[in-house]
């Protein structure tokens, strides 16, 4: 299996509906991987789009390509969300509101998966499920990952062979189970 | 026996669409709203680009100021040599003072002999002149000295000290004593020999000493006087009589002290000392005229010296701060690498 493919080149100075045309679907399908909600995906996106748009005049094309840009924004967007629920959850315990929560749905919601893949999914966390959609889903080269992650090549690709073991052995269960 | 499933193949296949609903929220999104005009090329350099170009343009702005400022202080030729000139003889042409010529007297060459300061008759003064005449060669230094002593000699006066050097570049100093009734006729002969360098001329007021000392004497006079009156006249006990001409002897010892003291202060009024030195242009070590191009390289380095000075004042001031700012940076970089590390894991 190889997972070195052609990055997908935009033209040097496309306008922004038709690089949101184009992307809207590895923008989505990264933020469903990393939150496993198509909902909050949903939401995410748009607020990524609405940045992108303010944004847009910043972009420029010589530092890197429009994919890589939108995705960096949607991880942002997404980890600020991450945190704002942080705090409001910390805030929750803090006040010691009793009033009992309903229970977390850990059950994956992404759309689409079929059912040994979602389960194989619930193993990773966020982290080994981003590696996972850039470099398999979204085809980005380890380089590209490494830097819109802000880690080293080599951890990409460790935390990534090691999502992909997990997978595997996953989905083997869930066959031998069915 | 089932094969090993792979989970590349599988994710790619299920690689998920946004929802129709979405993609119509972003086109609705992408094309009601005009995407703010893309910044001019110049502002959208990154960083390290943007050092790259900025380091360059400021050397480039410090040397071409450096440059200018250079240029425009090294001046027009002949004025900055002029300075030089001074500076080439500093401790003489500090000390002179040019003077208006009394009729007739010229210096050497055409070039106009200042008048020296005349000393007032009605006073006793202790005058002391220093010249300094250039002449051509090592032979004119001989024949201005010859001619110095003659004069000297011609005005009633007399030589203290003379010293002759010739050789490639000559140099010959003389100490000289005059008559003060002289000095002024003696001055503007000296300073004819040559092209005048320098000229000072110091006058020392000795009037009111001499004034003090005859006072002085009027009153020690008078005293030896009344002393010997007494003396002369009085009975006095074998004592008292070896004190008072004891005094006596004092008084007149005193006297006779004073007496020499006003007499050489009168002969040193009555003779100025004259220090004459006649140089070659070669001996008094004038310095080449720069040009103007050397003189403008100087003052560019001054001045790029300066703008280096400032500089590093500057980086001292600042790098400390900045130093902090990176810190702080690299510190908020890891923390938030760590805290993305924890939401992500916690999801």
């Amino acid at each position: 299996m190889s997972l070195d493919a052609p990055r997908p080149q935009v033209a040097a100075a496309p306008s922004f509906a038709a690089v949101a045309e184009e992307l809207l679907d590895d923008v989505y399908g990264y933020l469903l991987y990393l939150t496993r909600d198509w909902a909050l995906a949903e939401d995410l996106t748009g607020e990524t789009f609405e940045t992108a748009l303010r944004r847009w005049g910043r972009f420029d094309p010589r530092r890197g390509t429009p994919r890589a840009w939108l995705l960096a924004i949607a991880r942002s967007t997404a980890l600020d969300r991450f945190r704002a629920e942080a705090r409001r959850r910390r805030r929750e315990l803090r006040a010691e509101a009793e009033q009992p929560r309903e229970a977390t749905d850990d059950q994956p919601r992404g759309e689409g998966f079929s059912p040994r893949l979602e389960e194989a999914l619930r193993a990773l966390t966020a982290g080994e499920r981003e590696v996972v959609a850039l470099r398999v889903v979204l085809e980005l080269d380890g380089e590209e990952t490494a830097r819109l992650l802000g880690l080293t090549s080599t951890a990409v690709s460790t935390r990534l062979h090691r999502a992909l073991a997990k997978l595997e052995e996953r989905m083997r269960d869930h066959d031998l189970v069915a | 026996m089932t094969s090993s499933p792979d989970p590349i193949q599988e994710l790619r296949a299920s690689r998920p669409a946004a929802p129709p609903e979405l993609r119509a929220r972003i086109r609705a999104l992408a094309a009601g709203e005009a995407a703010p005009a893309s910044r001019p090329a110049w502002l959208r350099l990154p960083g390290r680009r943007a050092a790259l170009v900025a380091l360059p343009a400021a050397a480039a702005l410090l040397l071409a100021s450096a440059g200018i400022l250079g240029l425009a202080r090294s001046g027009p030729p002949g004025a900055v040599e002029a300075g030089e000139r001074s500076k080439a003889a500093p401790e003489l042409a500090d000390q002179a003072s040019p003077q208006p010529l009394p009729a007739g007297v010229a210096g050497a060459g055409g070039a106009p002999a200042p008048s020296p300061v005349a000393p007032d008759a009605g006073r006793a003064q202790r005058v002391t002149a220093t010249l300094a005449v250039e002449v051509a060669d090592s032979d004119a230094v001989s024949r201005a000295a010859q001619r110095a002593l003659d004069l000297t000699r011609a005005l009633g006066g007399h030589v203290v000290s003379a010293s002759v050097a010739t050789g490639e570049e000559g140099s010959a100093s003389l100490i000289v004593r005059v008559p003060v009734t002289k000095v002024q006729e003696a001055i503007v002969r000296l300073s004819a020999l040559g092209k005048i360098v320098s000229q000072q001329i110091t006058i020392d007021d000795l009037q009111e000493r001499l004034d003090a000392l005859e006072r002085r004497q009027r009153s020690l006079r008078a005293q030896i006087a009344a002393l010997g009156a007494r003396l002369a006249s009085e009975p006095l006990d074998p004592e008292t009589r070896a004190r008072l001409e004891a005094r006596l002897q004092n008084l007149r010892a005193e006297l006779a002290t004073l007496r020499r003291e006003a007499a050489g202060t009168r002969a040193e009024a009555r003779l100025a000392t004259i220090q004459l030195e006649v140089v070659t242009p070669g001996a008094r070590g004038v310095v080449p005229v720069p040009s103007r191009l050397d003189r403008a390289l100087d003052e560019a380095l001054n001045v790029l010296v300066w703008e280096g000075v400032v500089a590093l004042a500057a980086a001292i001031v600042v790098a400390p701060l900045a130093l902090l700012a990176l810190v702080a940076g690299l510190g908020r970089r890891l923390y938030r690498r760590r805290e993305e590390e924890r939401l992500l894991a916690a999801r």
